[in-house]
């Protein structure tokens, strides 16, 4: 019997999964999708795109969306691949796996906002 | 756990749109070498893979939306379809719109003719 | 369908303290069984105990899906043997074996004396800080109140949640859907006083944060109970009472 802070974990995978799914989709369709096939046939398109992002992007609500939308949804995917290794079987090193699924998602999140902040 | 496994793909995803961010601030050159390889087959593929696993995600989420967080209104429960839509489908709906609305203005304000 | 049609059911045998052929080793014993449409797999059970083999343990007791004493796996699946129809079934054999995720005791039936007090722990009983005496007359309750809750009290211990969860058969020590369920049927309901001791319970480890919403549970249940959604929304109980603790400070309030 423990007391638990599978609270505050399960806080930032809630928020990150509302936020992955209204987001994730339109993200993908956007990079995977839609600049592929205006970049299609055009001179130098990538310079387009760059002008068009980072004006867009250094833009400080687009910021703080932008980090808030990858800081929560990368906790939720990091909680979730916890819970399923644990439900794998991997019950023994909890603490361990907790520790590399959060710090992973930490360093992730550290990263963009060094991203963003040189925007 | 093919929903678990979505987790997988979107945490992928999401170190491919922090490495995006990092090109976009390193400068123009970084950036315009990724973006040409968006423009290829493995691109492709993976962000369809993606795509499919981040549908399912925002599918089984809202689905189960409504059994996490009850609506009743008096004696009735609110059927779960109609939280279902109200609470998840229509939000995605309209933020992806939104966010489609935002790219596309500032695509054609930057496009010269 | 004729008189003399008959299905075949696979049973398993365990008599742990018997002697002869069904001591001590677990196996499976076949019968053949007569066939009727509106017969079920537990009709087929008592004709197997009356007709060919007395030594077979099973509970029952209602037949009418009311008492959740007669659950079993009936082909994998866990179910309430008294509404399981042969029809679905035939004409393959029906294999019946006792609960997954419990201890067998000696044939079908299981131990629940873990289940019982995984299921005490949460306190399902309503609990007053002010009892009232007879004449104050009684704790009122408007149909809108009972709605809250009502869907969580329809269990009825039948533990085919706890053979269907998968975390169950991971973490033993986990409280489990049926007992959540029903501590959080306590603490939606409006006479119930006793939602903060009953959560210390239920935000521990073993407790609510065990479940990973998988949902089987409340795919098994013949009660419609729903149990991974009152956990979900236990959950989203405990998490505002984890994030109220750095707010409030203590001692202020309750
Ligand atoms: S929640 Fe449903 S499946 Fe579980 S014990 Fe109660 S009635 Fe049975
Ligand atoms: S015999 Fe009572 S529920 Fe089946």
């Amino acid at each position: 019997m423990s007391k638990s802070n599978e609270a505050f974990w399960w806080s930032l995978f809630s928020a990150g999964g509302v936020l992955a799914a209204l987001c994730m989709p339109v993200f993908v369709l956007i990079t995977g999708f839609l600049i592929p096939k205006l970049v299609g046939g055009k001179e130098d398109p990538a310079l387009v795109f760059y002008d068009m992002f980072s004006s867009m992007a250094s833009k400080w609500p687009v910021r703080i969306t932008l980090f808030a939308v990858i800081f929560f949804s990368l906790f939720h995917c990091a909680h979730r691949i916890r819970h399923t290794l644990m439900d794998l079987g991997l019950r023994h090193s909890t603490g361990l796996l907790a520790a590399i699924c959060y710090l992973s998602a930490l360093t992730g999140s550290v990263f963009a906002v060094l991203a963003l902040i040189r925007l | 756990m093919v929903r678990e496994l979505t987790a997988v793909f979107i945490g992928g995803y999401l170190v491919f749109l922090i490495v995006l961010l990092s090109k976009l601030a390193s400068g123009k050159q970084e950036f315009a070498s990724l973006i040409q390889a968006l423009d290829s087959p493995v691109s492709q593929v993976l962000h369809l893979c993606v795509l499919v696993a981040a549908l399912w995600h925002s599918v089984t989420w809202f689905n189960l939306t409504p059994r996490a967080l009850p609506i009743f209104i008096g004696e009735k429960r609110v059927a779960d379809t109609l939280v279902a839509v109200v609470m998840g489908y229509l939000p995605w709906l309209v933020v992806s719109m939104i966010i489609l609305w935002a790219i596309s203005e500032d695509w054609f304000a930057s496009v010269p003719n | 369908m004729s008189d003399n049609t008959k299905i075949t059911l696979e049973v398993f045998r365990y008599h742990p303290e018997g002697t002869g052929q069904t001591a001590s080793k677990p196996s499976y014993d076949r019968y053949d069984v007569p066939f009727h449409d509106d017969w079920v797999v537990l009709d087929a059970l008592n004709w197997i105990k009356d007709n060919s083999d007395g030594s077979l343990t099973y509970r029952w007791s209602c037949r009418m899906g009311v008492c959740g004493s007669c659950g079993m796996m009936v082909n994998g699946e866990p179910k309430l043997t008294c509404a399981a129809f042969l029809k679905d079934y035939y004409p393959k054999v029906i294999k019946i074996e006792p609960l997954v995720n419990f201890q067998v005791e000696r044939d079908l039936t299981v131990d629940m004396e873990q289940f019982m007090e995984k299921l005490e722990s949460v306190q399902p009983y309503v609990i007053r800080d002010d009892v009232n005496q007879t004449d104050d007359g009684e704790y009122k309750q408007s149909p809108a109140q009972l709605a809250r809750y009502k869907q969580y009290s329809m269990c009825i211990n039948c533990m085919l949640c706890y053979s269907a969860c998968p975390v169950m058969g991971s973490e033993p020590e986990f409280v489990g859907p049926a007992a959540l369920a029903l501590g959080h049927r306590y603490n939606l309901d409006n006479r119930d006083q006793g939602t903060s001791q009953r959560m210390d319970r239920m935000m521990e480890h073993e407790a609510v944060w065990g479940c990973t919403f998988v949902g089987e549970c409340s795919t098994v249940c013949p009660k419609n109970v729903d149990p991974a959604g009152a956990i979900q929304q236990a959950k989203a109980a405990s998490a505002q009472k984890y994030f109220k603790k750095f707010f409030v400070p203590k001692g202020a309030g309750k």
